[in-house]
This record gives structure tokens, sequence and C-alpha cells, in this order.
């Protein structure tokens, strides 16, 4: 049987997991956090965010939410989401019955580091797509806003979260790693959430925490125009697909010599 | 018969480097045998089992499955003729029987979808494929991890305490449905378990393992023959202490008194007669005589000390 046949198999089969899961609501619920909060926000302050003629409302609206929500928020919830994804196995004694199936370990591995990182994509697209309605349906309700008179540059937005997306697989590779390797919810969680506030706090100081995958998400966001450039991509863009690289392949590694007690 | 299913070599395994939990095993496993494999709790059965299905990394020896080393190159080839339940069954709870069942399926590949349904009435489940797992008693979890071993009709199947916390018409069901197996289907089975008496209904061939080294590998029968000649009796009787003196006189051996039933040993079953009509010349009347199980105290001598 072809390696495809097993991967997609593999696939399939964590969409069927994550029927009535926690993380599977857990990506909607998000998504939508940040745009709700922004609701309320421009409802309290829609007097002073009544844009001047002729101003793409847009522009602030979209730009101060991405900017501001997530850099601090993806990385925790890359932590939660891969830990949850995991637990489902672990929790129901999944693996040893996985490895003893006739399908090869890394169809097994990579199917489920798949799925997380489409667990991730589909929370960006679910945040987009809320952020939208969220701003047509302030400019119905409050038609000064002018949020109905303009139309969003949709390209420049879905790049900004591209590029939010991109800066965060260093953090999917190690998570879910330690994730896989770790029955206890605690250590990955722990560890994770740590390294995302350590990542927070010392992003203020980009020359050292450019090496740095936790910081990645804020630098990617905070460093703009400073951004160190490698073969005229960005430095965090490429730091952080290394580190996924490096931390999937050795994972998988890891994980195929394991003993399952 | 004479073909072995599973063959293990000299295997060796420590959880950690002050004791082997697994020393020297040599498990002979025949084609179609139901293979019990028997040893008090801790005594290494399960990571015999794990050893053998390549989830934990032996330290030294080999193990064969179908003739076949169990290797990188060959573990798909073996595994796909294998069906394994190994302690707790592996099911997601927040789903129903079907999902599990097309979970696994799916991962094989080559399961039609009637086949979900076939095994589901094996052991029968099907009243209650659509509830959620979370929702089964232990003993429709144990019987719904049996189906998903079941589902590739494998020509070996591994139960690793399959009767456990089962109540007592649960062990019987299953009890069945493995012998069911092994006569229709020529399906070796492969069971460990903490219960003699288990093992001696179900079972074709014995192995039996104490602090991870074999004690004694054969057939049923012979691990019978080899417990003795004598058949110790135990007898209900409404005057004990004069159905004791009474059969002092027969110089039978071993008589004793215990919580109430005269335990005595007899030579052959002609003498268990002479017994009753000792006692019943003495007009003691007799509740029950049983033969007891001798099987009990030879695994019992053989696994403590």
């Amino acid at each position: 049987m072809s390696t495809i046949l097993y991967y997609t198999a593999s696939l399939k089969n964590e969409l069927i997991k994550l029927k009535r899961t926690f993380a599977f609501w857990l990506t909607i619920i998000s998504a939508v956090l940040f745009p709700i909060l922004f609701i309320v926000a421009y409802i309290f302050e829609r007097e002073t965010l009544v844009p001047a003629a002729g101003i793409n409302p847009w522009e602030k609206f979209m730009v101060t939410q991405i900017e501001n929500s997530t850099p601090f928020f993806i990385p925790m919830f890359i932590v939660l989401i891969t830990s949850l994804i995991m637990q489902i196995e672990h929790k129901y004694l999944g693996i040893k019955h996985l490895f003893t199936l006739p399908v090869p370990k890394s169809s097994i591995y990579f199917g489920k580091l798949s799925i997380v990182i489409l667990a991730i994509m589909v929370t960006y697209l679910y945040y987009y797509i809320a952020i939208l309605l969220s701003g047509v349906l302030l400019g119905f309700v409050y038609q000064d806003l002018g949020f109905l008179n303009f139309s969003p540059e949709h390209l420049r937005y879905i790049k900004m979260l591209i590029t939010s997306f991109v800066a965060s697989f260093g953090i999917i590779g190690i998570q879910f790693w330690l994730s896989f390797r770790f029955k206890n919810f605690v250590i990955p969680l722990g560890f994770g959430m740590f390294l995302a506030i350590i990542g927070i706090i010392v992003s203020q100081a980009p020359q050292q925490s450019i090496y740095f995958p936790y910081s990645f998400s804020v630098l990617s966001v905070s460093l703009g125009e400073k951004m160190p450039l490698i073969f005229g991509i960005s430095s965090v863009t490429i730091f952080s697909i290394v580190c996924f690289l490096i931390t999937s392949v050795f994972g998988y590694l890891n994980i195929k010599k394991l003993n399952i007690k | 018969m004479n073909q072995l299913v599973v063959q293990t070599k000299n295997l060796n395994f420590s959880y950690s480097k002050n004791k082997k939990d697994i020393e020297d095993l040599e498990l002979k496993v025949p084609k179609g045998s139901i293979y019990g494999f028997l040893g008090p709790n801790g005594s290494g059965k399960s990571t015999t089992i794990r050893l053998i299905l390549g989830l934990l990394k032996k330290n030294s020896g080999t193990v064969a499955l179908f003739g076949e080393l169990f290797n990188g190159q060959s573990r798909l080839k073996v595994l796909n003729k294998v069906g394994g339940l190994i302690e707790n069954p592996s099911l997601y709870e927040h789903l129903n029987a079907i999902d599990n069942l097309k979970i696994s399926a799916n991962y094989r590949q080559n399961i039609s979808s009637s086949r979900i349904f076939e095994v589901l009435e094996i052991v029968n489940l099907t009243n209650a494929k659509n509830k959620r797992v979370k929702e089964y008693s232990l003993g429709m979890k144990q019987r719904l991890g049996l189906a998903i071993s079941l589902l590739s009709n494998p020509e070996l199947i591994i139960l690793d305490e399959p009767t456990n916390g089962l109540d007592p018409k649960g062990i019987i069901e299953m009890r069945t449905l493995i012998k069911d197996l092994n006569k229709k289907f020529g399906t070796t089975i492969f069971i460990s378990s903490h219960l003699l008496s288990e093992i001696e209904k179900t079972c074709t061939h014995v192995g039996i393992i104490r602090n991870g080294k074999m004690l004694y590998q054969d057939t049923v029968a012979s691990l019978k023959e080899s417990k003795g000649t004598n058949i110790k009796l135990e007898i209900e009787v409404d005057k004990p202490i004069e159905g004791m003196s009474a059969l002092k006189n027969l110089k039978m051996e071993n008589i004793s008194l215990l919580d109430g039933f005269i335990q005595i040993e007899v030579k052959s079953k002609n003498e268990i007669t002479n017994v009753i009509d000792v006692l019943r010349t003495e007009r003691i009347n007799i509740y029950q005589v049983s033969i007891k199980n001798n099987l009990e105290e030879l695994f019992l001598s053989l696994t403590e000390n």
C-alpha cells in the first residue's frame, strides 16, 4: 500500500476523532473571541472611532485587531489546541492501539501533525470571516462608522495573517512533539504556556529573541520594516520553518523508537 | 499444529537497569491453538505481549510471528495478520461503536463496511452500535475492543486479560466467543490471564510465567496429567467429626477437616464409592461430594516462592 493511501486514511480518521471534542469547538471560540471584543469596543467608543470623510474604516479596524490579538494569542492557542488534539489519543489509550496496526508510524505522526496544522489554518479562516462579519454588522447598525461604504483590502490583511501563521510554525513542531511524547497534559501545556509568556517578554530584545521560536509570532508584527532579511525573505519566517522541519523530523524519530507502556 | 505462530527466543527486556522484567523467555504458540499465558499480576504478561507486538524495544533475543522475524521490514506484513486487545481497549469514548470500528477499518484499508456490522453482530453489540462508547458498560467496551481486533479476520488474536472486569455472564460469553472463533475459523488465540480456571476452561495450551521467566509450557492436558495421580475430594456431611473417625479406618491418605468439609485423597474414582459407603453405613447424611481442582494448587506451587 502506498504511503499516500496510509496518509489519507490517517487524515480521514483524525477528522472522525475530532467530532464532538472540545478541540473542535476551541477553533470556533478562539476565532470569534477578538471580533466580539472589538464589536463591544466599537459600540462603546463609537464617537471617537467615526472615520474622517473619505477614510476607509476597515484599515484601522483590521490592522488594529490583527496586530493586537494574533501575536500574543496565537502561541497560546497553538499550545492549547496541540495538547487537546493529542489528548484525544492519550486519554483513550489510542497510541498503543495505533502502533499495533499495520500502518507506518510516520503516517500516524504526520497525519496527526497535519490535522493540528489544518485546525490552526481553519481557525485563521474562521477568524478572518468573523472580523469581516463583525465589521459588516457594525456597519449595518451604525452607518456613521462607514463600514458599508468601503471594502476591505483583502489581500493586505490575508498577507498579514499568513505571515503570522508561518511565524507560528516553529512552535507547532515543538508543541506537537511534546504533546505526542508526554501523556500528561500538564507537561506540554505548562512548558508551552511558560515559554509563550517568556517569548512575549523577550521579544522586547529582538536581536536575541529572533532565535527564540516562541517570540516569532510577536516579532513578525513588531519588527515591521526592521525585520532582517535572508535571501529577501523575513528571517523569522525562515527560522520558523527551519525550526518546524527540524523538530518534526526529530520528533518523529524520537516517537518511532519510543517504548509504549 | 506444528507450525509456530508466535515464537520468541532468549527474549530479554528491562524497564530499568537493575531489574530484568523479561528473562530469556522462550514462547511457543502453535498454529490453531488457544494459548493461555498465565501468571500472577506483575509477572510480565503484558510486557511480553507488548514485546511481541513491537510496542517495546527488546534488549536482546528474537520475536518471530508466522515464522517471520518481527522487525522494521516485516512489521506491516506481520501486523496485517494480527488483531490485538491489550489491557483496557483503546476506544474513543466520545464516538459511537461504528465510528470506532470505522477508524480501525480505515487504517487497515481493505475492510468493507459490511464487515463492521458483521463484527458488531459477532460480539452482540448491534443494538448499541449508535450509542456513545462513554455510555457502555465495561463488558460492552471489552466486546467492542474484541470486535475491533476481529475486523480484519486475523490469523492470530492477542487478548490481554480479556475477561478483566467482566461479570460472570460476560465471562461466559467471552469464553464461548473465543472458542467459536478458534473452531470456526481456525484462528490462533493468545490469551493472557491471572486466572487459572479461565485458562483451564478455554485453552488448549498453557504457558506459566513468573518474574519474567517461563516456568512451564505445554498443553493443558499435559499440565493436568502432571498434577499427580491422587484425586482430592471435598465432602459435606451432617456430622463431620463422626464422618472423620469413620473414614480414618479406611486408611486413606490426607484426611482433614476444613471449614466443616471433609477433605480426603483417593487413588482412583472407584474409591469414591467406598468412601460414600463407609459414611452411609454410619448413617451419616451426605450433602455433596466434589472433586477438588488440583491445578489451582499446582499453579500456586509454581508461581509462589
